[in-house]
């Protein structure tokens, strides 16, 4: 409904400012966060399934001794308890949208498509990323305290940022979809998690890197950056491109 | 009617070419060899024996695992062929929005799913008799097996969601994302290191590759056959409908 009448309206007719793109951008962006602000819903809820995560990896490592250390799958650890965290945090993202006739009225206004897009992106991977800088703390507590860290400061940093950005742009496509399915978070779990593959393997890869170092870690570091960086790129260039479709339908 | 009529031309042609492939495999081709093996006497046996002076006599241990090769490489690239077939198909509907490109793109994704799953069992069979496992984590083999998860997820999502427009617009949408594996998948092994053979680099004899191009061409002959009985039956199901909603008025 929504898509026929911005359709119907002649581009010529819709006001073209120069920098309206971006302003809208911060809107539908800066009311995510107000959003977020007053009812603090995703980064609650995000948070403690991380936390409770973290409980059930405890249970999981219990019986593997005092020899085992930790540090060798810290990096699997953590991004399978990021891509858990926000396929929940992607699917009540758009749910709200969706339920309270937000996406409806996005529709509506005058806005570009891949706006829309870049801003819901964006404002997913602001959560996800606040959700993460939590969660790290917490799992080097309880996981990493023996052994220590081995890369440089920045290097988990860089990794995170370059994971999220393909999680949250991949994730908000693949949540605008199953927001609109019969199984709304079984779908997405289906859909994300073959997608992610790749960059999954690849950001772990890093962040192994970055946890143990010693003697070839940089070398492991940058390549599965350069990884994580290509699927990102083409990723998220293909969300863009199928956004339009998908939101309009 | 003409179409159906080809299609079983073609599937009677290219499983005559399969079948006469399989049999070119077992008496035709040259026996690949795999290391070769001594022993002490002379021994009543088909392979070429060759004295090695004081040691004995040793003959090239025959390959006969390698003989699956003409056809699970066939199945393999036809399953290729037929998901970018079918992505092309979905990028038609998107940029159409013709319902007939949707049903195309759904049946080449379920033509190429069964070939696919030949694949993998072909493929897993191989393994066990050349590298002693069913399975292995391994480029090639991982990247096929994500495939396989999206072609899968593909239909969950299309079962998922009532409406049929957005069912075939969010069809097509990942049908596009999913197919961005197959170029990857086939050319992965070119690129990392892979314990999966990359037959085609090292050239092969004519008596081998007679059987690979007969099995290729049938396959291939097989795989539309199929698509298009598919196409046809799927056309003739959405006349029934047709008609039962007018007798129903």
């Amino acid at each position: 409904m929504a898509d026929e009448i911005l359709r119907r309206t002649p581009p010529a007719e819709r006001t073209k400012v120069p920098g309206l793109s971006l302003r809208q951008y911060k809107a539908i962006l800066r009311k995510d966060i107000v959003m977020e602000l007053r009812t603090k819903e995703m980064v609650t809820s995000m948070g403690l399934y991380s936390l409770l995560t973290m409980v059930v990896y405890q249970i999981a490592l219990s019986q593997s001794g005092s020899a085992f250390d930790p540090r060798t799958i810290a990096g699997g650890l953590l991004w399978l308890a990021f891509i858990f965290t926000s396929m929940l945090g992607l699917n009540r993202s758009l749910v709200h949208e969706k339920d309270q006739g937000c996406l409806e009225a996005l529709l509506l206004s005058p806005v570009d498509r891949p706006v829309i897009y870049f801003a819901k992106a964006s404002g997913n991977l602001i959560f996800l990323l606040i959700v993460e800088t939590l969660t790290i703390p917490v799992f080097a507590l309880m996981f990493l305290q023996q052994g220590g860290y081995g890369g440089s400061w920045w290097m988990i940093p860089l990794v995170l940022f370059a994971g999220s950005v393909g999680i949250a742009g991949v994730g908000t496509l693949l949540a605008t979809m199953s927001v609109n399915t019969s199984g709304k978070d079984f779908v997405l779990t289906v859909l994300m998690v073959p997608l992610m593959y790749p960059l999954l393997l690849a950001a772990v890869s890093a962040t192994s890197a970055a946890v143990l170092g010693g003697d070839g870690s940089i070398s492991q570091f940058w390549s599965g950056i350069a990884g994580v960086a290509g699927y990102d790129a083409i990723m998220v260039l293909a969300a863009y491109a199928l956004y339009e479709f998908v939101i309009g339908a | 009617m003409k179409q159906l009529r080809i299609a079983i031309i073609l599937l009677l042609i290219g499983g005559l070419l399969t079948t006469t492939a399989f049999f070119m495999a077992f008496f035709t081709a040259e026996v690949q060899q795999f290391g070769t093996v001594t022993v002490a006497s002379e021994l009543d046996t088909a392979f070429q024996l060759v004295s090695v002076g004081d040691n004995g006599f040793s003959y090239g241990r025959p390959w006969f695992s390698q003989k699956i090769f003409y056809f699970h490489v066939p199945v393999a690239e036809a399953s290729f062929l037929v998901l970018l077939l079918s992505a092309v198909f979905a990028v038609r509907f998107l940029m159409t929005r013709k319902r007939s490109f949707d049903t195309k793109s759904r049946i080449a994704m379920e033509t190429s799913l069964v070939f696919v799953i030949l694949t993998m069992i072909t493929g897993v069979l191989w393994t066990r008799a050349s590298w002693g496992v069913w399975w292995e984590w391994e480029p090639r083999l991982t990247t096929y097996f994500i495939m396989m998860l999206m072609m899968i997820a593909y239909f969950v999502l299309r079962n998922s969601i009532e409406d049929e427009e957005r069912r075939a617009v969010y069809g097509a949408a990942f049908a596009v994302l999913a197919a961005i594996n197959a170029p990857i998948s086939f050319m992965i092994t070119r690129v990392l290191e892979s314990n999966h053979p990359v037959v085609f680099q090292s050239g092969m004899a004519s008596s081998n590759l007679l059987p690979f191009i007969v099995a290729q061409v049938g396959m291939l002959m097989v795989g539309y056959a199929v698509y298009a009985l598919r196409m046809s039956e799927e056309r003739l199901g959405e006349r029934i409908d047709a008609a039962k909603e007018a007798l129903e008025g």
